[in-house]
């Protein structure tokens, strides 16, 4: 298996394992018919295609403040996010959304405050594939952000560096490219921003709590305020090739030093907007920039959701995900999900066997995958799970063991043992 | 930076393959997966263990003290190969100053707020330190002398990113850019034989110090939802046993060939930990913070009474990264801390196996001296760390915060947390210089 293989087929489904975490049975039909430019472009900008603008899988979910209504109201978004991801015709944006959901990290679980981080998500998914600077500028006086790296409770006279320093070292430019005192001049230059709880978590400033001292910042003088740290932070030099390569590595898995050179300059050139760069790390994967990647719980999921047609409920897919370790809207720390590898673990390993055996069970009768599954046709089971290079020769010996000993259900083992694969898990 | 900070202990694509009997273990397991919990289950969890046990007993000739007779801090001489290292980390850098607590005034006039009041604090008999009153529990432990502390420890170039400060902490080479850990170091060093994944145990998330070149380690991420389900009705054995086939023959792909590599280990792992670990599902819940070192520390304690040739085992906790409202949430975690310890070490008395343990705590930095205005503390530098064993000189605390001579407000690491992982390296038998580019100090913290 390469990265994406050479024919359109191949090179289709590569973008739809990556970029669109997934598809329901008979799309990679259509998409092949269209041609890989032409659903790159589809991925890029569905709306030139016709396909209507997202919204918010939390548009009519109305927020009950009482006490013992939020932790279902919580399973009850989350779950919404879940069934959109599978329902979408925008995946691209999703995916990208999920991209800067694990850049940023916020988390439930310090912000704790369901429409906060709700509407963090929004502004991640509608900002997507923007303008970097803007994302950030927006980022910066976030809600949920201002609680999550405590910018709400920064003041002049006792400034709290948390959001300085990760501004720093993992939103815009990496460790190396600053100082102590860079972290420190953006404390104090950011200050003055409030959440105001008892106002519906308004975001407002509050000049009383401002120190407007200018503050050398990057080697800039006269730094104040939210603005200008922005401006200093994304434009200084190593910020567009430290948000490249982060891009590159996401969608590409280690993608090569020349390949992620390329991309930050054009990132520079094009003012750092984030939709020329998303273009061109998919093309370069298609050219053969990336290497084999471990597909997270949540993608993971996802695709199988799409493939199958299961029906499992929102709440199910939840508790999968729980199994597997990654809850969405709860990254473990302010990093971001852990590291591909983390997928290989054994808790990881585990969930993904049984939230396999789920899904095949909940697959409903005539399904493509369980047709397939059941007629021995690994070829196109394979092809619908969008490897159409076809499983390795572990997994097809597994499964027409499987298929030849006397179980009972027999399509919906050989489906469940093949989705819980290597050849499934490795995208 | 995300794939940097937490990449996890796995099998490595050069790592030489899975032995023949780690491979039947696992097989061993799939006809007892329709009955997780049940009889058939239990047996052949007993029937490894047993074996394990046999083998153990059957080669060691040299003289182990008996169950019933083991103390704390008493007995000397458990062969090295039965001894285990257990790591504690606290994520996020814990707030050392307010956990293991100097009698400087400076302390309490840099922290008007946050300063823990004297009256509550729990002092440490023979020295001018006190605990967080959280961590009364451990009181005996010190009293016992079985325990010491350390005072303004860290790394050379400490830094307070999280992310490089963990890196450091993990690979113990500041500067070296290293991808393997210290304890990874060791289990490749020490390696004989078959490479089997139960020889290290990451609880709670994979910690990166055990990742090394050869060995193979096991993550359990949360002991209690380890286990392998399948439908009802469906042909358990039949699917699990199709599901380990897909991990062979290997690929020559090395990224499908790892994830072929995780699934015979993990039936192992979920043969072997579903004895000691609950395996209650788990209601679904906003924030994923199940995990307690109690509860953890427990899994850890029924690993080691197993017997099955564990030597690490890290036990991993988030939440010390207190910028704000530090007080309530730090009481919590470190009575967490300091209650778990406090029960694991108990649970080893009972089970006879005190003698055979080591725990030490770790977290990659420590907090600035200076609170913050939001009643927290920033990233700081120097640290402190607790050694708990039966062979610990304990009843110290090694060095000192250094409040005359703080760097950027931050407390000097004076003392190298290496000399704390060469003690540990020592009492597990070493080899330890080469993993850890020593020597360094000891610090007397091994009483032989």
């Amino acid at each position: 298996m390469t990265t994406s293989g050479n024919t359109t087929r191949d090179q289709v489904a590569w973008l739809a394992r990556r970029a669109a975490w997934g598809l329901r049975p008979g799309q990679l039909d259509e998409l092949e018919a269209l041609g890989t430019d032409a659903v790159i472009d589809l991925l890029l900008d569905p709306s030139a295609s016709g396909v209507a603008a997202e919204v918010s899988p939390w548009a009519d979910l109305v927020y009950d403040p009482e006490q013992g209504a939020q932790r279902e109201q919580g399973v009850d978004a989350l779950g919404r996010w879940m069934t959109r991801l599978v329902e979408t015709d925008r995946p691209f944006e999703h995916a990208m959304a999920w991209f800067w959901h694990d850049h940023f990290a916020v988390s439930y679980a310090v912000v704790n405050y369901l429409p906060v981080l709700l509407a963090h998500l929004d502004l991640l998914r509608e900002s997507a594939l923007g303008d970097f600077r803007r994302l950030i500028r927006d980022v910066s006086t976030d809600a949920a952000m201002l609680i999550f790296l405590d910018g709400t409770t920064s003041t002049g006279e006792a400034p709290n560096e948390n959001y300085g320093r990760e501004l720093l070292e993992l939103y815009t430019m990496g460790i190396g490219n600053y100082t102590e005192d860079d972290v420190q001049a953006a404390a104090v230059a950011l200050t003055g921003w409030v959440v105001a709880r008892r106002r519906g978590y308004e975001v407002f400033f509050a000049p009383p709590r401002h120190d407007p001292t200018p503050q050398t910042f990057l080697g800039r003088p006269g730094v104040s305020g939210v603005d200008a740290v922005v401006d200093a932070a994304v434009e200084h030099p190593a910020t567009p090739g430290f948000i490249a390569g982060k891009l590159a590595r996401h969608f590409l898995g280690p993608a090569d030093t020349v390949a992620v050179n390329t991309l930050a300059a054009s990132f520079a050139d094009a003012d750092l907007a984030v939709a020329p760069l998303a273009r061109a790390v998919l093309e370069a994967g298609l050219d053969g920039a990336g290497a084999p990647q471990v597909t997270a719980p949540v993608p993971w999921l996802i695709s199988v959701l799409k493939a199958t047609g299961s029906s499992l409920p929102s709440r199910g897919v939840l508790g999968l995900l729980r199994g597997m370790g990654q809850i969405p809207g709860n990254p473990p720390n302010v990093g971001g999900f852990p590291g591909e590898q983390t997928w290989l673990a054994s808790s990881a390993t585990a969930g993904r066997f049984t939230a396999a055996n789920v899904v095949a069970r909940t697959t409903p009768d005539g399904a493509p995958v369980l047709e397939a599954a059941a007629a021995r046709d690994y070829d196109t089971l394979a092809d619908l799970l969008l490897r159409p290079a076809g499983f390795s020769d572990a997994t097809l010996a597994a499964l027409d063991d499987l298929s030849h000993s006397a179980a009972p259900r027999r399509g919906e083992a050989v489906l469940a043992v093949a989705l819980a694969s290597p050849d499934v898990l490795i995208r | 930076m995300t794939d940097d900070a937490t990449p996890d202990p796995r099998p490595r694509p050069d790592a030489p393959h899975l032995s023949r009997r780690t491979f039947i273990g696992a097989a061993g397991g799939v006809a007892g997966v329709a009955a997780i919990g049940g009889g058939v289950w239990a047996a052949l969890v007993r029937e490894r263990v047993d074996d394990s046990a046999g083998r153990a007993a059957a080669t060691t000739t040299t003289s182990m003290a008996p169950r019933t007779t083991t103390t704390l801090g008493g007995v000397a001489g458990v062969p090295h190969d039965q001894r285990v290292l257990v790591i504690v980390e606290l994520a996020g850098g814990n707030d050392a100053l307010n956990t293991l607590v100097s009698a400087d005034g400076r302390y309490r006039d840099n922290r008007p707020q946050l300063a823990l009041p004297e009256s509550e604090l729990v002092a440490l008999t023979g020295t001018d330190f006190a605990l967080h009153p959280s961590l009364a529990s451990l009181v005996p432990l010190w009293e016992a002398g079985s325990m010491a502390a350390v005072a303004g420890v860290g790394m050379a170039q400490q830094s307070r990113s999280h992310f490089k400060a963990m890196d450091t902490w993990w690979s113990a080479v500041p500067g070296a850019g290293l991808k393997t850990g210290w304890l990874g170091r060791w289990l490749d060093a020490t390696l004989e034989g078959d490479n089997d994944p139960l020889r290290a145990i990451a609880l709670g998330g994979g910690s990166p110090a055990l990742v090394g070149t050869r060995t193979l380690a096991t993550v359990v991420r949360s002991p209690a939802g380890f286990t392998l389900q399948t439908a009802p009705g469906s042909d358990n054995d039949a699917i699990v046993e199709a599901f380990l086939s897909t991990a062979g023959p290997l690929s020559d792909q090395p990224e499908l060939a790892a994830a072929q590599y995780a699934i015979p280990s993990t039936l192992s792992a979920v043969e072997l930990l579903a004895s000691v670990s609950g395996g209650a599902d788990q209601e679904f819940s906003l924030a994923d913070d199940a995990n307690t070192v109690t509860d953890l520390l427990q899994t850890a304690a029924g690993i080691i009474d197993l017997d099955i040739g564990t030597r690490v085992i890290t036990v991993g906790i988030n939440g010390f990264d207190t910028h704000a409202n530090q007080l309530g949430n730090h009481a919590a975690l470190l009575a967490d801390v300091g209650d778990g310890i406090a029960a694991f070490l108990a649970r080893l008395e009972v089970d006879g196996n005190a003698d055979k343990v080591m725990l030490v705590t770790t977290s990659e930095f420590g907090r600035r001296v200076a609170e913050n205005g939001s009643l927290g503390t920033d990233h700081g530098q120097g640290g402190c760390q607790f050694v708990v064993g039966p062979e610990v000189a304990g009843g110290r605390v090694v060095g000192d915060y250094d409040f005359g001579s703080l760097q950027q407000g931050d407390i000097p690491a004076m003392l190298d947390t290496r000399s704390v992982y060469s003690a540990a390296l020592d009492w597990l038998g070493g080899p330890t210089d080469e993993i850890l580019d020593g020597p360094h100090d000891r610090l007397d913290l091994l009483s032989v």
